[in-house]
C-alpha cells in the first residue's frame, strides 16, 4: 500500500519535472507562436494530470498509511547535502491543498495565457510556473533543513522572477525588489535558525531530538522562526511586500503565491516549532496570538480603502493569515499548558482556515485575473456592470466574496466557526491574562469578518453591478471556458466544504493527531452525507445544510404564499429613481473612494487620509472642472521602514568615503587587521 | 415530534407577532405627538396591499435584485428559528449557535448590501455605504455580549444559554447580566435601524440607511424585504427579553399548559421592550453619522466590561 502511493506521488512529481523540461525546450527552441501555444496547453494539461495524481496521493496517505512515506533518500558525497524527502500526515495534508489549486489554476491558466500571445515567450513562464510548483513540492516535503532552505530559496527566487515577469512596468520591477529584500532577510534569519539547531543536535535531520538544545537557544530559535516565517506570511509589520508583489504578477502566479505559498511559512510554523522545537513556553503563543489579532484587524482595515482589486485581496490575505495565526497561537498556549484537546481543536481551525484560504483566494485572485484579461484594468473605479457581460465569473466572484467573508453556508465559516469555538474553550478559570487576550481575539474577529464583508460588497458591487464606469467595461465579454472551470470547480469546493464541513474535518484530525498528539474525533459527531448534518464541538453544534434546506424551504413558501395571495408577479421595468432630475449616468453612481469613505473617517487615526482638492477655473464658485483625489498613508512603509531605509542609505553614503575608499592601502589595512583578530581569537578562545 | 412542534411554535410566534411588534412602536410615537397614530395591525394590511401591487424593476438591475428579498426574508427567518421562544418546547438539538445567528443575518445583509448598489442609484449606494460601517462597528459589540452569557453557560448554543440564565434568579439584578442588557439594548437599536442610528420613518439623504437600501424596491419585493427587517428586529428582541427577563422557571411543568403560558409571558415581555424602544426613539434624537462610532464603542465597552467583571469573578457560574 504505502509503496503503491509513494509510487503514485513520485510519479506526479515526475510529470511536473517533465512539464518543465518540455516549457525549457519551448523556451530555448524559441517557437513559433503557434507551436508554444499548443506546447502551453500541453504543459498545462501535464501539470493538472500531475496534481491530480499528486492531490489523489496525498489524501490517499492521510486518509490510509500510518507511516510517513519515504520519497527519496538519495545521499550525496558533499557533505551535509542530501535529498530526502518524506511524505508524512503534515506534508501531504498541504501538498494537498497545493495540489488542488494547481489542479484549478493550471486550468485557468490554459485560457489565461493566451493574452501572452506574441507578445512574450510562454515557455519561459511555463518553466518558472512548473518549477515554482516543483519548489513548493519541495519545501513541504524536505526531511532535513538543508533540504528545505535549498527549496525554500529557490521557491523565494522563482517566485521573484514570476513577480517581475512582467518587467517592462516599472512598478513591477519595484515590487520584485521589496519582495526579494524582503524574502532575503527572512531567508537569512530562518538560515540562522537551523545553524542554532544544528550547533546543539548535530543533525539537520527534521527527526533529530531537539530536548538537547537549552530553553534560552529555543526561545531565540523561535524568534529567528517567526520573523522568518512571518515575513513569507506577511503578518504585519512584515507584510509590506505582499501589495507590492501580487498585483504585479500574473494572476495565476498570484493565486498560486497568495493561496499557498504564503501558507508554506504557516506549515514551517508548524512543523519547525511545533514538532521539531516542541512549544516550551506560554508566552510562544501569546506572541503569535497577538500578531494574529494585530494583522487581522489591520489588514482587513488596509483591505476595505483598496481599489486597486489585486491589492485588496492582497491585504486580504494579510487579514487571513491573522486568522490563521489566532487559531495557531491559541493552540500554541494550550499545548504548553498541556490542554491537548483544546490545542487540537485550535491547530484544527487553523489547518482548516488554512486550506479554506487556499480555496478562496485562489479563485478571488483568477477572478481578478479574469476581470483583469476582460477590461484590462485592475482598478474598481472603472468597473461596473460586469454581471451582465461576464454572468459565470460574477457567480462565481460572488461565492468566493461570500467564502471570505465568513458567512454560511461557505467555508470560510466553518473555519470561523471553529476558531470562535477553540477561543471559547481555552477560557479557562485561572488565567485572566490568557482569557482577556482571547476575549479580545474573538472579538477582533466579529470585528473583521464584518469589515471583510464590507469590503468585499464594495468590490463586488462596484465592480459587478450597476452601469460601466469606463468603455472597456461596457465592452468587456466573458472569459474562455477553461477559466470559467477553474474558478467553478473551487466555488464548487469553497460550498461543498462549508456544507458537509466533517468531510475535511475528519480528514485533518488524522494531520492534528499526528502533529500534536491529540484529536478532536471524540467531539465530532455526525454522519458523512447526512440529510442532518452537525459539526459538534462538545454540546454546540451547527449544520450548514439542515440551513440551506430550511433557507429552501422558506423561499419555496414565501414564494407560494405571496403567489396565492398577491396573483401573477407582473413586473414593469423603468428607470432607476433620479428624483425627476433624469440624468442619471454612471458618474452618478457611488463609487468605490466613496463607499469606503465612512470607514475612512471613523479610523481616520490608522489611515491618515491625506485629500487633495484641485479647482480649475477663474473662480472657486463656478468651477470648470474639479479634481479631487484621496490617498491613505501606509503608516508602517512610512514610520517603519522609511526611516530605517534612510538610516542605512545614510550609513552607506557615510561608509562609502570613510570605510570604503577606493584605496588599496586602506583594503590592505583591513585584511591584516581582519587576520591578527582571527589569530587573536584562535589563541585565545 | 418535539421538532415538528417547535418548528411551528417558532415560525407562528414569530411570523404573527414581528409585525405587530412594528405597529406597536409606531403606536407609541403617534401617541407622543399627540396623534391617534394608526391601528397597532397597520403593518399586516401594509404586506397584503404591498403583495397585491405589481412590481416596478429598475432597467439596470441584474438577478441581484430579484433574489435578494427572498434572501434577505429566508435569512431573518432561519435565524428566527434558531432563537427559541420558549424554552418549554425545544428539540433535541438545534442545529446552530448563536455565532450561526450573526453569520446568517450576515448573508440577508451582505445580499441587501449588493441589492443597494445594484440599481446604480446614488441613494442605494448611500444607504449601502453607510450599513457597511455600522454593521462592521456593531459586530464585536454583539459577539462579545453574547460571548459573556455563553461563558456563563459553557456553551454557545442559545437554548442552553437560556436555560443557564434560569437558575440565576433575576438576571438584571446581576452586574455581568446588566452590562449585557445595556450592550444589547443599543445593538437592537442599531441593528434594527432605529433612532438613534438611523430613522425607519424617514428617507430622508441625512437619515438613511436602510431605507435607503431599499428605495427602488416595490410590490412583493418591498413586502418581503420589510416583513424581513420586522422578523430581524424580533429575534434581536427575544435574544434579549429570554436571556434578560427569563421566565419558564416559574413555570414548573412541562406541558401544553406550560407552552401557552410560557408564550403568553413571552409576548408580554416583547411588548413591553418594544414600549421601551418606543419611548427611546421618542426621546433620543437622530445622532450625525459620525456619531455612530461612539454609540457603538459604548455598546462595545459596556459588553467588555460585563466579561471583564465574569473573568474576575473567577470565571464561574454567576
Amino acid at each position: 500500500m504505502e509503496q503503491y502511493l509513494r509510487n503514485l506521488f513520485l510519479m506526479s512529481v515526475l510529470l511536473y519535472v517533465l512539464g518543465a523540461a518540455a516549457s525549457a525546450l519551448i523556451y530555448f527552441f524559441k517557437k513559433p507562436y503557434k507551436t508554444s501555444m499548443t506546447g502551453s496547453v500541453m504543459v498545462n494539461a501535464v501539470c493538472i494530470v500531475a496534481s491530480g495524481l499528486g492531490g489523489a496521493a496525498s489524501a490517499a496517505k492521510i486518509l490510509l498509511a500510518v507511516n510517513s512515506l519515504k520519497l527519496i533518500n538519495l545521499s550525496s558525497t558533499i557533505p551535509f547535502i542530501s535529498l530526502e524527502m518524506n511524505l508524512d500526515n503534515l506534508s501531504a495534508y498541504f501538498v494537498l491543498a497545493l495540489s488542488v489549486l494547481v489542479f484549478c489554476v493550471s486550468l485557468y491558466s490554459i485560457g489565461y495565457l493566451s493574452h501572452y500571445n506574441g507578445k512574450r515567450n510562454i515557455g519561459l513562464f511555463n518553466l518558472l510556473y512548473t518549477l515554482f510548483i516543483l519548489a513548493m513540492i519541495g519545501v513541504l516535503t524536505s526531511a532535513n533543513t538543508v533540504c528545505f532552505y535549498i527549496f525554500w530559496e529557490a521557491m523565494s527566487l522563482l517566485s521573484y522572477f514570476l513577480v517581475v515577469f512582467e518587467s517592462e512596468k516599472e512598478e513591477n520591477t519595484k515590487a520584485g525588489t521589496v519582495y526579494i529584500v524582503m524574502t532575503h532577510i527572512a531567508t537569512a534569519l530562518l538560515l540562522i535558525g537551523f545553524i542554532i539547531i544544528y550547533s546543539y543536535t548535530k543533525s539537520f535531520a527534521l527527526s533529530a531530538n531537539t530536548a538537547a538544545i537549552p530553553g534560552m537557544a529555543k526561545n531565540i530559535v523561535f524568534i529567528l522562526f517567526l520573523i522568518g516565517f512571518g515575513t513569507k506570511a506577511g503578518i504585519i509589520p512584515l507584510h509590506i511586500w505582499l501589495p507590492h508583489a501580487h498585483p504585479a504578477a500574473p494572476s495565476n502566479v498570484s493565486a498560486l503565491m497568495s493561496g499557498i505559498m504564503i501558507k508554506t511559512a504557516i506549515y514551517g510554523l508548524v512543523r519547525f516549532v511545533l514538532c521539531y522545537l516542541g512549544v516550551q513556553n506560554t508566552w510562544w503563543g501569546v506572541v503569535i496570538l497577538i500578531l494574529g489579532i494585530l494583522s487581522a484587524v489591520l489588514g482587513v482595515a488596509y483591505t476595505s480603502m483598496e481599489h486597486n482589486v489585486k491589492r485588496l485581496l492582497a491585504f486580504c490575505s494579510v487579514e487571513n493569515i491573522g486568522i490563521i495565526l489566532i487559531g495557531l497561537g491559541v493552540s500554541f498556549i494550550a499545548f504548553a499548558l498541556h490542554h491537548q484537546i483544546i490545542g487540537s481543536l485550535a491547530l484544527t481551525a487553523a489547518l482548516l482556515h488554512t486550506f479554506n484560504h487556499t480555496l478562496f483566494k485562489g479563485g478571488l485572485f483568477l477572478g481578478a485575473g479574469a476581470i483583469q484579461y476582460a477590461t484590462h484594468t485592475k482598478n474598481i473605479e472603472d468597473l461596473g456592470g460586469l454581471i451582465k457581460t461576464m454572468p459565470l465569473t460574477a457567480l462565481f466572484f460572488l461565492c468566493f466574496s461570500l467564502a471570505i467573508s465568513a458567512i454560511v453556508p461557505f467555508n470560510g465559516f466553518i473555519s470561523e466557526w471553529l476558531t470562535y469555538q477553540s477561543l471559547f474553550a481555552s477560557i479557562l478559570p485561572g488565567h485572566i491574562g490568557l482569557n482577556f487576550l482571547a476575549v479580545l481575539a474573538a472579538a477582533a474577529l466579529a470585528l473583521t469578518g464584518a469589515m471583510a464583508a464590507a469590503a468585499f460588497v464594495k468590490l463586488f458591487g462596484i465592480s459587478f453591478l450597476g452601469l460601466p464606469r469606463s468603455e472597456q467595461a461596457a465592452k468587456a465579454q466573458d472569459v474562455p471556458a477553461t477559466m470559467m472551470i477553474g474558478m467553478g470547480i473551487l466555488a464548487a469546493l469553497c460550498l461543498g466544504i462549508g456544507l458537509f464541513p466533517l468531510t475535511m474535518i475528519k480528514l485533518l484530525d488524522k494531520v492534528v493527531f499526528s502533529v500534536g498528539g491529540g484529536s478532536i474525533s471524540g467531539q465530532l459527531r455526525g454522519g458523512f452525507l447526512l440529510a442532518y448534518y452537525p459539526l459538534t464541538i462538545s454540546v454546540n453544534s451547527i449544520s450548514p445544510l439542515t440551513f440551506m434546506l430550511a433557507l429552501g424551504v422558506i423561499i419555496l413558501l414565501a414564494f407560494i404564499v405571496i403567489r396565492i395571495v398577491g396573483g401573477k408577479y407582473i413586473e414593469r421595468r423603468y428607470g432607476t429613481w433620479d428624483c425627476g432630475f433624469e440624468a442619471l449616468n454612471s458618474r452618478t453612481q457611488y463609487s468605490a473612494t466613496g463607499f469606503s469613505k465612512p470607514i475612512k473617517i471613523v479610523f481616520r487615526a490608522l489611515f491618515r487620509p491625506i485629500r487633495k482638492t484641485i479647482v480649475e477655473g477663474d473662480s472657486q464658485y463656478h468651477p470648470e472642472a474639479i479634481i479631487y483625489s484621496t490617498t491613505v498613508t501606509s503608516i508602517f512603509e512610512d514610520y517603519l521602514y522609511e526611516p530605517v531605509y534612510r538610516a542605512l542609505l545614510r550609513f552607506s553614503r557615510r561608509t562609502k568615503f570613510r570605510v570604503q575608499t577606493g584605496s588599496i592601502h586602506n583594503y590592505l589595512f583591513y585584511i591584516f587587521a581582519l587576520v591578527l583578530l582571527l589569530m587573536l581569537y584562535n589563541r585565545f578562545a | 415530534m418535539n421538532n415538528i412542534v417547535y418548528l411551528l411554535v417558532q415560525l407562528l410566534v414569530i411570523l404573527l407577532v414581528a409585525p405587530f411588534v412594528n405597529g406597536l412602536i409606531k403606536k407609541v410615537k403617534a401617541l407622543s405627538q399627540k396623534r391617534k397614530g394608526a391601528s397597532v395591525f397597520q403593518m399586516y394590511f401594509d404586506l397584503y396591499k404591498l403583495v397585491k401591487k405589481k412590481t416596478v424593476v429598475s432597467n439596470v438591475s441584474s438577478w441581484i435584485f430579484h433574489v435578494t428579498p427572498y434572501i434577505v426574508f429566508a435569512t431573518a427567518m432561519a435565524a428566527a428559528l434558531l432563537v427559541p421562544v420558549s424554552t418549554k418546547i425545544l428539540p433535541p438539538q438545534i442545529p446552530g449557535d448563536f455565532i450561526m445567528v450573526v453569520s446568517i443575518l450576515a448573508l440577508g445583509r451582505f445580499f441587501l448590501m449588493i441589492a443597494a448598489l445594484d440599481t446604480a442609484s446614488t441613494f442605494g449606494g448611500m444607504g449601502s455605504s453607510r450599513e457597511a460601517m455600522i454593521s462592521a462597528l456593531i459586530e464585536p459589540s454583539i459577539l462579545i455580549s453574547m460571548f459573556t452569557v455563553a461563558l456563563i453557560s459553557r456553551s454557545t448554543s442559545l437554548p442552553q444559554i437560556m436555560e443557564t440564565v434560569q437558575k440565576v434568579g433575576i438576571p438584571l439584578a446581576h452586574p455581568v447580566y446588566i452590562m449585557v442588557g445595556l450592550a444589547l439594548l443599543i445593538i437592537i437599536l442599531a441593528e434594527t435601524c432605529r433612532i438613534p442610528v438611523d430613522d425607519p420613518a424617514t428617507h430622508l439623504e441625512l437619515t438613511m440607511v436602510h431605507e435607503a437600501m431599499i428605495l427602488e424596491y416595490s410590490g412583493r419585493h418591498l413586502a418581503l424585504l420589510e416583513y424581513g427587517a420586522a422578523v430581524k428586529q424580533l429575534v434581536f428582541m427575544t435574544l434579549f427579553v429570554n436571556i434578560l427577563i427569563p421566565q419558564d422557571q416559574l413555570i414548573g411543568v412541562i406541558g401544553l399548559g406550560a407552552l401557552i403560558l410560557s408564550l403568553l409571558i413571552y409576548l408580554l415581555k416583547v411588548i413591553l421592550l418594544a414600549l421601551v424602544m418606543g419611548i427611546i426613539e421618542v426621546n433620543t434624537v437622530k445622532l450625525k453619522l459620525f456619531s455612530i462610532p461612539n454609540l457603538a464603542a459604548l455598546s462595545f465597552i459596556l459588553a467588555f466590561l460585563g466579561v471583564l467583571q465574569f473573568l474576575i469573578l473567577g470565571g464561574k457560574h454567576v
